[in-house]
């Protein structure tokens, strides 16, 4: 005690050492978790040999033996269920991609009709944001489906658009390409033109960074990934044909069909993120300061150009992060399908399945890991666009 | 000529009054030509619009009020009268009790209102202008108020356990509005003016201690006394339903979540590794999953979880799965609140030599929450809206009860009317939150305007 001088600081407390207290917590929050971890799991293991349960992977080989009312990719009723797994995913994947093209355009028009300078619209596009954002996702599918696709008439009543598309109780129907022989010749056109038009645009771009100097390249990729495979389809005669939908009997056959459940769940699943997406843009725009037009202005842009070169680059950093975790969103609100029977991942695999299986273990554990896969690689993708857009600061 | 030897008027500049504004930029026909026809697409616009608006609200009134039946025995009856042309609100009338209670027994009805009724007496005096204990008693409306209200809810036999819960928690309740009263009429709080009176203007402090003690002791007998002479009957929780259903799930999970994403975001921050970890891993795995799979999960997966013979209520089931799904999304909204905090904030509090603790309570989430209060907000309505789902496994919320109107014998096929019904009725509290937050935010953020 006496040695202590004032030069060497007072020894704190062993105790409010701050490492060793770091230590003593973790020890006692590792502690907690794998106690709780580990009563969890001996009461599982006791519970599951009560009740004769196995949590082994070995039934995936197994036919499930139940049929599924719709799948993208073919499915019979002996298959395996790993089969119903991989069904259940296209599906799932299916919804969400339809509805991520829906729910983009309409939310684009409802969010730039929110900024119009017409009172009215900019007035209509706020209350349809309100009022569809303000009610539950779920009610509106129940709804879209019982109160608007189950009520459409009879197959031979169907509503028809010009004898191609028709929309009756059973369903969406519209004419199916069947390729022919030699198809695959426009196939791989269309690839290189998509891949002439990448580079297109990547030269171009360069070019105007480095020289000022503008070359059109939007226009000539479009023409590019448009013309090309025209001609190649034309070129070596037009190898496909048309799968029409006809009416026999009771209700169509041929073409291409989707159940009044797929409707519904698109139709809501779009309409619902649209007014998330319509005020994501409206936030983005309204972000870019307006100076930034005036700037443009006078320096003599173009507006057409004050707008691709100007202000869109700004507005899309502050869109793009939030545009995407709504198709994330969007993409795991497909599963809310379980309510209206259309058999998406949750509900042929989670539901189905998982009762006539009774592998609850795994089963949870394959769906989970599904979502978590999908949602941990957009986000690895959204970090690294994060990263290469952010602003550097001074 | 003779000099004028009238001095000349000094030259004085009298503005002319200005001219009025142009008519056509005034008064109602200046907003309509600038709002709405300043251009030919602006007007097309307008026109297409009014039309749009026109087709959309005379179809809805018609079918709603015009043609709609208001008084029949069955669906059998409204169809007979107007066909689909109208709508059939007395299915939708005759079932409005079991909308809003689902299956509570009838005669045990006035415990649900008599819950909602003590919610909003705690909650008044947050509105009232003189009070100040505002944050002590919000508090108390969220942490306390649940146990009161639980057990009115369930009923059944009190322990001794929910005997003291439920009276402590009627003793808050009773020292609420005492603070609130004594806030109005003196300015101080109930327990300081009773010190006041009993002990002088500046009592030693253990004096001012024992009387505090004994006022909450008096508060705690009282409140025993009255809690031990009720007896209510048991309702299971199979039979809560509709409406009710929907507010107390929601209710739980708002109260959990928001200390539980504190929690979790401040772990999230922490600099010890393991800690972090822990809060990552849980908050990535919540929130990249859909809560549908989290119900379904906690639906199968918690009895085996538990030891043999432990019974789970279903309620508690979804209850579990909706807290810690809620508590993950809030986690990051906190984050995203304690990383707009300013690094010079912790530095300060650090040289003020504050620890941890008291600079994360005291400076840095007061002004994390209030940045976030939007967000919050938008969570909440995203939880209210989202306990829609655990009518997917088999609870009888109100879209549940809305389903069932339409496979009632009588009202077969009735399902328009009630999901509009519901529909207004989730739309009404969701946009009044939404509205409140913004007030809110106007209101707090006073001090960030420039």
């Amino acid at each position: 005690m006496s040695s202590s001088t004032s030069t060497a600081p007072p020894r704190a407390s062993f105790l409010n050492d701050a490492g060793v207290r770091a230590f003593v917590y973790q020890a006692a929050v590792f502690l907690a978790v794998t106690g709780l971890f580990y009563y969890l799991i001996s009461n599982t293991i006791t519970n599951m040999s009560q009740r004769n349960m196995s949590a082994g992977f070995d039934f995936l080989d197994v036919s499930a033996g139940f049929n599924i009312a719709f799948t993208l990719i073919p499915y019979r009723e002996g298959d395996s269920y790993l089969r119903v797994f991989q069904v259940g995913i296209a599906n799932t994947l299916l919804v969400a991609v339809i509805g991520i093209v829906f729910a983009t355009i309409i939310g684009l028009i409802v969010g730039l009709a929110r900024l119009s300078t017409n009172w009215l619209i900019a007035t209509l596009a706020r209350w349809y944001i309100e009022v569809l954002r303000n009610t539950p996702l779920l009610l509106q599918i129940i709804a879209w489906y019982f109160g608007v696709f189950n009520l459409l008439p009879r197959p031979r009543e169907s509503i028809d658009w010009g004898g191609l598309f028709f929309l009756n109780n059973r369903g969406f129907y519209m004419p199916g390409p069947v390729p022919q022989e030699g198809f695959g010749w426009t196939l791989a056109a269309l690839l290189v033109a998509i891949l002439g038009a990448v580079l297109i645009v990547t030269w171009s771009n360069r070019r105007r960074r480095a020289t000022g100097r503008i070359f059109p390249g939007g226009t000539v990729a479009t023409a590019l990934i448009i013309l090309l495979p025209l001609a190649v389809f034309y070129g070596s005669g037009a190898p496909l044909t048309w799968d029409w939908p006809t009416l026999r009997g009771f209700n169509f056959v041929g073409g291409i069909s989707v159940p009044p459940a797929f409707c519904a769940l698109v139709v809501a699943l779009s309409i619902y993120t649209s007014c998330f997406i319509a005020e994501i843009v409206r936030a983005g725009i309204q972000s870019v300061a307006h100076g930034q037009t005036e700037a443009a202005r006078a320096l003599g842009v173009k507006p057409s150009r004050t707008m691709r070169f100007i202000i869109l680059p700004q507005a899309m950093r502050v869109i793009i992060p939030p545009l995407i975790s709504q198709y994330l969103n969007l993409t795991k609100n497909s599963s809310l399908a379980i309510a209206i029977g259309f058999p998406d991942l949750v509900s042929v695999w989670m539901n189905t399945s998982l009762n006539q299986s009774g592998r609850a273990i795994p089963i949870v554990a394959m769906t989970m890991a599904f979502y978590c896969v999908v949602s941990l690689a957009v986000s690895g993708l959204l970090n690294l666009y994060n990263r290469r857009m952010q602003l550097t600061e001074r | 000529m003779a000099p004028d030897h009238t001095p000349t008027p000094p030259l004085v500049f009298t503005p002319r009054p200005s001219a009025p504004p142009p008519p056509s930029t005034v008064g109602v026909m200046g907003w309509l030509r600038a709002n709405l026809f300043s251009s030919v697409p602006n007007t097309i616009l307008t026109f297409l619009g009014a039309y749009i608006l026109y087709v959309f609200l005379e179809a809805i009134i018609s079918w709603a009020l015009i043609n709609a039946v208001w008084e029949a025995p069955n669906r059998r009856a409204c169809l007979d009268a107007v066909g689909r042309s109208g709508a059939c609100w007395p299915g939708v009338i005759a079932w409005l009790p079991n909308l809003i209670y689902g299956l509570y027994p009838k005669d045990q009805v006035w415990r649900i209102d008599l819950g909602a009724l003590i919610l909003v007496l705690w909650a008044l005096p947050l509105f009232l202008p003189r009070v100040k204990s505002k944050i002590a008693i919000g508090l108390t409306a969220v942490l306390v108020y649940p146990f009161l209200v639980s057990y009115l809810f369930l009923g059944g036999e009190k322990g001794w356990i929910w005997m003291v819960l439920v009276a402590g928690s009627l003793a808050t309740f009773f020292w609420v509005w005492l603070t609130a009263i004594s806030e109005m009429r003196t300015g101080l709080p109930f327990l300081a003016l009773l010190v006041r009176t009993l002990a002088g203007p500046d009592p030693i402090p253990e004096r001012a201690r024992l009387v505090r003690q004994l006022a909450w002791a008096a508060l705690f007998v009282t409140a025993l006394v009255i809690v031990s002479r009720w007896q209510l009957v048991e309702v299971p929780t199979r039979l809560w339903g509709g409406l009710f259903l929907t507010m107390v799930i929601s209710g739980i999970g708002i109260t959990f979540s928001l200390p539980a994403g504190v929690m979790l975001a401040l772990g999230r921050r922490s600099s010890m590794p393991l800690i972090r970890g822990f809060c990552v891993a849980f908050i990535e795995l919540f929130r990249s999953v859909p809560l549908i799979t989290i119900l379904f999960m906690f639906n199968t997966m918690l009895p085996l979880f538990l030891p043999v013979g432990v019974e789970v209520d279903r309620l508690l089931r979804a209850i579990v799965a909706v807290c810690l799904f809620a508590a993950a999304y809030m986690a990051e909204i906190v984050r995203g609140g304690l990383q707009a905090i300013p690094k010079g904030q912790y530095e300060a509090a650090a040289a003020m030599g504050l620890g941890y603790w008291q600079s994360t309570t005291l400076i840095i989430l007061p002004q994390a929450l209030k940045i976030m209060i939007p967000a919050i907000v938008g969570n909440f309505i995203g939880l209210f809206k989202d306990t829609t789902l655990v009518s997917i496994i088999g609870l009888f919320d109100m879209l549940s009860m809305a389903r069932a109107v339409g496979e009632d014998t009588r009202w077969l096929g009735l399902f328009i009317e009630p999901f509009f019904f519901i529909t207004m009725i989730y739309f009404v509290f969701c946009f009044a939150m939404s509205q409140y937050s913004m007030n809110l935010e106007r209101r707090l953020g006073g001090g960030q305007r420039r």
